[in-house]
């Protein structure tokens, strides 16, 4: 676990201190770990399994839980927790039997203030871990104008 | 005698299949109406041969959509995603406008 990627750059013994901040918890298939909108107090990093994260969408007039995105071992999940208003945007549910540690945003705030370059480190690799998501679905969000404005035009 | 009849009645038999043919041969074609051009375009589809089912699948028409099963369009949906989710990773790995824009094969938007 301590080559997470909230975690990377970290020296093994400092990792090992964030990862004590937290407690495990294990979810059977398709038990949900937050629902969209829930207040977000922890972030979770995955030891094992997959989580599915998913959106409600409306079907054929009924709202349905649509797919967004699989996170796997390593991933972290759940960075709401860090970033103001706290509340989850999407919700996740395990796809099979999955591990995970939760690190409560207290512990983290306190555990960061005595140690900064901790914080620091862990900072950025929150930053990268959002930045990619914007990226990857400022690409996706792009391809969908694209082929309405194919669609328009044809 | 009876001979001579039934000669008779068979060059009677032959010379009318005869007329017949001649008359369809010599007959003067009908005079040709044209359509205007909006029923010639209507025609032209007319005459299109179907495509074959393992040729060129035909897309659905909304009311097929309609009567796909609600989880079958929720794994399409999935699908798709899954597709796009890769198509972005690859552009982010190389960023450049052909990648961004390449064709996905997801049934959902084909």
């Amino acid at each position: 676990m301590v080559n997470a990627d909230l975690l990377t750059g970290l020296p093994q013994e400092e990792a090992e201190r964030v990862l004590a901040l937290g407690k495990r918890l294990v979810l059977t298939s398709g038990a949900e770990l937050f629902h969209l909108g829930d207040v977000a107090d922890c972030i979770y990093l995955l030891v094992r399994g997959r989580l599915r994260l998913t959106l409600p969408m409306q079907v054929r007039s009924k709202e349905e839980d649509v797919f967004v995105e699989e996170r796997s071992s390593g991933q972290t999940v759940g960075w709401s927790a860090l970033i103001p208003p706290y509340r989850f945007t999407l919700t996740a549910t395990a796809s099979l039997e999955t591990e995970l540690l939760s690190l409560p945003r207290e512990a983290l705030k306190s555990y960061f203030a005595a140690h900064p370059e901790t914080g620091y480190a862990v900072s950025l690799n929150l930053s990268s871990i959002i930045g990619n998501r914007l990226q990857l679905f400022q690409a996706m969000w792009l391809r969908e104008i694209q082929r309405m404005v194919e669609l328009r035009c044809a | 005698m009876e001979m001579l009849l039934m000669g008779v009645c068979l060059s009677m038999f032959g010379l009318a299949v005869c007329c017949l043919a001649f008359g369809a041969a010599t007959r003067e074609p009908e005079p040709i109406t044209v359509a205007p051009p909006a029923m010639q375009k209507e025609a032209v589809k007319a005459a299109v041969a179907p495509t074959r089912f393992f040729v060129d699948p035909q897309p659905l028409p909304v009311a097929a959509y309609s009567r796909v099963p609600i989880e079958a369009l929720l794994l399409q949906i999935e699908n798709h995603v899954r597709l796009e989710h890769a198509a972005a990773e690859c552009f982010l790995e190389s960023p450049n406008p052909s990648l961004l824009h390449s064709r996905t094969i997801s049934t959902l938007v084909n």
